[in-house]
């Protein structure tokens, strides 16, 4: 089929489209660059944006920040920390004023450059809760104040499970239990899935050696064909029974035991996780200014009483719990019960060099589970 | 090739060639940017190393060695396996609807269509989140069921694979009727009274006629449920109980989860060569399974028209 | 054999097969009932559940009570709005822009003379299906960060249009594949060049088609999950991500309204469309056109 006698070629024509996304590219590269301003603001500008967890700021606060200083925050929302830092390492990252990273990733992103280093003189932290500062995740808080926190446990039907679960161990021995195998709901964050592994042979999930971390492979695929779910967490599910143990937070254990008062929740031995949510400045924030006003008022006592009752995690105030409202049910268990010893538990920090080897077992585990 | 009307039938040829090779310029160009560069980039970093987040480039086959090994082999077998029976299941399910909407609806035809499409216009994620409410033990469909005494005990379904493919056939129903409806409508009557004036049996008529014209709806149908049905995501989570890893599911905790974009890319270059070998030796099994036998795509071969 | 294939099919059986016609036609019927029952029942649950008054602010699987307030959030609470906003727009954008490529690409892959040019179109075609929404939205992602081009609303609906593109040229190509190319050979051989083809024998022929894929391409785009999460920006915030967060960490029935609110729009903007389009049929018709 010969084409030279065609006037215009088929080569032609499909060089020619070829380079057309060319052009594009030379266009878009000259055009002004992705939104990375280097220097903060010296006005307020009309605009907050906030990138943080659902549904994690209450309206009634954010309407009231919004009457006073005439502007509404732009909430974008993620839910896990790995997307936070997959954004923020990339274009999409530009723009965000104030993020909302836990305890576990702020020395990875920080460490990215892609955290401001915080002003202490312009914030006010003396009224905080001493505990939440300066731990192992962030020393000094050089880059994150705490908003709220949480604690890895376990809620349980203690019928199904025939008795109370006090440690780690207690916890893997129910979950072979005729009543209990198949009920059981455990978390999709890697690192909560192997740290009890650890812990119940006393080692520490913080540790470098890889070879601890691969040695809960065997056990934790073998527990796997006990598990029935690692979604999200569903109240509605430990209500009809469908789930009869499940890890959780203290506020997924609270909303289930509201809804099935016979549930019981515990922090198992020896350890556990404490994380803490909070509040970091994004490098480049196009408005600096406003983001620490917006981080004043979240300080000031009256919001961090309301956060806590709407989110149903502690805020960072200190003496917050003999603050509670008395109309607020099972108000000890937003502060994960009554004997927490924040002392004894352990914060995670993401470790690049361990932290596949943690997904890779937890894959493993989603894979078994499945068989 | 008939030599008369050669100065039309030519002209007519030049122009019908260059006009079909800027139309195809214009998507190709399109997806040149949009689609092909970035896949170009997953190519190179499938040999590049992996830094947390990034990639180091380079020249190394350790990703693909990776990406081979059991554990994503097995889940690849598993996702295939899931795809080809919903998507089988689906086109089953949804032949006879787009037979009736395409053949039997009369006057109604556009009533019955949208009273398959209204459903799929409503948001994906609220549709699947109501088939959790329906599914859930002491949901709606338990007590339905129960109430009907077909159900005796806790409905366990959701959280497990029998979930998964319901959720998975409700959502991709209306797009294999669609296919198969289009195709189905066009095939002209007089073949089908042909057919019956020969003497064949209404059901001989359908195996015979109906089945083999409607081929290039049934492919179509098969690979637009089965090949996204593949890269499934939300579906696996929100019904399946996260267990079980999918494919789609086992890519994106190496980009998401493991910051790994070179296993990751690894991946995904394997899966498309998988998918291409699989299309490319069913099209040879079929003979170009979407031809109705008369190769209409062949301008050039039609017959001239006399006069 | 060539007029035909532009009438509507009557369904008129021939004489001496009504009984069993009546027959398949009642099953046919059934099953096609029982299909509409399926796909509906979830929409169903979705309307009633979200007038649940749930517990302590969350959604409940079993109904708890009757409450008007998650309507009045799902239109008060600005975030739900702004995603709403930004996600009808980008979807309709998606649409129009996929809708437009597809159908090119569908009719060259089935029509293009050279045989060569449509194994490349069809494999790239298929590539465009393959591929995981999740490598899309990072490679993408990882694309726009190497070559410094700032993301917005458009690059959001840009990348939303692959997989959208696939799927419109694939419906377009199997319903062009039933035309009889001998008429746009007439065409093309009374002088009409290949867009006008395109344009005036091809697109009439391919109206339901188009209608069926624009409404695939526009959903696709609408309930597209992981592209938008990766793709969104501080300002251009998607109603998906949103609906998927409060999913993970506790939905309350106000998603649920705003899901029925947007689902009795899309319906009510689409009757409109319809009953325009068959009001302006008719009257060209009768004009004469």
């Amino acid at each position: 089929m010969s084409s030279s006698a065609h006037p215009v070629s088929r080569r032609a024509v499909l060089g020619a489209a070829a380079l057309a996304p060319v052009a594009a590219f030379l266009a878009a590269c000259s055009s002004p660059g992705s939104g990375s301003s280097g220097t903060a603001s010296a006005k307020l500008t009309s605009q907050l944006n906030i990138y943080t967890w659902p549904d994690y700021f209450s309206k009634d606060d954010l309407a009231a920040y919004a009457k006073k200083y005439g502007v509404t925050p732009k909430i974008s929302t993620y839910t896990d920390n790995n997307t936070l830092y997959t954004k923020l390492n990339s274009a999409a990252g530009a723009g965000y004023d104030i993020v909302v990273p836990s305890s576990s990733w702020i020395k990875q992103i920080s460490d990215k450059g892609l955290l401001e280093e915080l002003d202490h003189d312009r914030l006010n932290l003396k009224n905080l809760d001493q505990s939440l500062l300066n731990r192992n995740y962030d020393p000094g808080n050089k880059y994150s104040i705490p908003k709220d926190w949480g604690l890895l446990g376990v809620v349980y039907d203690p019928d199904a499970t025939g008795g109370e679960i006090k440690t780690w161990q207690d916890f893997f021995d129910a979950g072979a239990k005729p009543n209990v195998s198949g009920r059981i709901r455990m978390t999709s964050a890697a690192e909560e899935t192997v740290g009890p592994a650890l812990w119940i042979q006393g080692k520490d999930w913080n540790t470098k050696k890889i070879s601890d971390i691969e040695g809960t492979a065997d056990f934790l695929t073998g527990f796997a064909k006990h598990v029935k779910t690692f979604s999200a967490f569903d109240a509605n599910a430990m209500a009809s029974g469908a789930i009869v143990m499940a890890q959780a937070n203290q506020a997924y254990a609270r909303n289930a035991i509201l809804l099935n008062p016979k549930l019981k929740w515990v922090v198992p031995g020896p350890t556990s996780e404490l994380w803490v949510d909070s509040f970091s400045i994004a490098k480049g924030a196009p408005d600096i200014d406003r983001a620490y006003q917006f981080l004043e008022y979240q300080l000031t006592p009256t919001v961090q009483l309301n956060e806590t009752v709407y989110l149903g995690y502690p805020a960072s105030l200190k003496g917050l719990k003999s603050k509670m409202p008395s109309n607020v049910k099972q108000a000890d268990l937003i502060f994960g019960g009554p004997n927490v010893d924040l002392g004894k538990l352990t914060s995670f920090v993401v470790n690049p060099d361990t932290y596949p080897t943690f997904q890779d077992i937890q894959n493993k585990v989603q894979a078994a589970a499945g068989a | 090739m008939p030599v008369f009307c050669w100065g039309a039938a030519k002209g007519g040829r030049v122009r019908r060639n260059t006009g079909d090779h800027v139309l195809a310029a214009i998507p190709l160009a399109w997806l040149a940017v949009l689609f092909l560069v970035p896949l170009g980039f997953t190519l190179v970093y499938s040999f590049g190393t992996s830094g947390f987040g990034s990639v180091t480039l380079g020249f190394s086959l350790d990703n693909y060695a990776q990406a081979l090994g059991p554990l994503y082999l097995e889940t690849f077998l598993r996702t295939l396996a899931f795809a080809v029976g919903s998507s089988a299941a689906c086109l089953v399910f949804a032949y006879p609807i787009a037979y009736a909407i395409a053949r039997r609806s009369g006057r109604f035809k556009i009533v019955a269509f949208a009273l398959i499409l209204v459903p799929y216009l409503a948001s994906l994620l609220i549709r699947v989140m109501s088939w959790q409410i329906l599914l859930a033990q002491g949901g709606p469909l338990e007590r339905m069921l129960r109430s009907i005494g077909l159900l005796h005990s806790p409905l366990t379904i959701l959280d497990s694979i029998p979930a998964v493919v319901i959720g998975t056939i409700a959502v991709y129903l209306p797009i294999a009727v669609i296919a198969l409806a289009v195709v189905l409508d066009r095939i002209p009557p007089e073949v089908i009274e042909a057919g019956h004036d020969l003497g064949a049996s209404p059901s001989a008529t359908f195996f015979t006629v109906i089945l083999p014209l409607s081929r290039p709806g049934i492919a179509t149908a098969a690979l637009l449920t089965a090949v996204p049905m593949l890269g499934e995501l939300v579906i696996p989570v929100l019904l399946g109980g996260n267990k079980g890893l999918f494919l789609a599911q086992a890519i994106s905790a190496q980009y998401v989860q493991s910051q790994n974009y070179a296993l990751g890319s690894a991946m995904v270059v394997l899966l498309v060569i998988a998918i291409a070998v699989i299309v490319a030796l069913l099209v040879r099994l079929t003979r170009g399974f979407d031809a109705t036998g008369g190769e209409p795509g062949r301008p050039e071969r039609a017959k001239r028209v006399e006069g | 054999m060539t007029a035909p294939a532009l009438l509507r099919e009557s369904g008129h059986p021939p004489v001496g097969s009504r009984g069993p016609r009546l027959v398949t036609g009642v099953a046919l019927w059934v099953w096609f009932g029982v299909a509409v029952v399926f796909l509906f029942s979830p929409i169903v649950t979705a309307i009633a559940y979200s007038f649940n008054a749930g517990v302590a602010g969350k959604q409940t699987s079993a109904f708890t009570g009757f409450s008007w307030d998650w309507y009045s959030q799902a239109v008060s609470d600005p975030t739900i709005r702004q995603a709403t906003e930004t996600s009808l727009v980008v979807a309709f954008w998606a649409a129009v822009i996929a809708v437009l490529i597809g159908t090119i690409l569908g009719f060259e892959l089935a029509r293009n003379p050279n045989r060569t040019v449509r194994r490349l179109l069809a494999a790239l075609t298929y590539i465009l299906l393959i591929v995981p929404d999740t490598v899309l939205g990072v490679s993408l992602l990882l694309f726009y960060t190497e070559t410094r081009i700032p993301l917005s609303e458009f690059t959001l609906i840009a990348a939303l249009t692959p997989p959208a593109i696939s799927v419109v040229a694939f419906v377009i190509r199997a319903r062009v594949l039933t035309l009889d190319p001998q008429i746009e050979d007439a065409a093309s051989d009374l002088g009409a060049s290949r867009l006008a083809t395109l344009r005036l024998v091809v697109l009439p022929q391919l109206g339901p088609a188009i209608a069926a894929a624009a409404i695939i391409a526009y959903t696709f785009a609408f309930d597209n999950v992981v592209i938008a999460n990766f793709l969104s920006t501080p300002t251009v915030n998607v109603l998906t991500v949103y609906l998927y967060g409060t999913l993970q960490y506790g939905a309350t029935p106000a998603v649920y309204a705003t899901a029925t609110l947007i689902f009795a729009a899309t319906i009510v903007v689409l009757a409109l469309a319809a009953l325009l389009l068959r009001t302006t049929v008719r009257f060209r018709a009768r004009r004469g056109d």
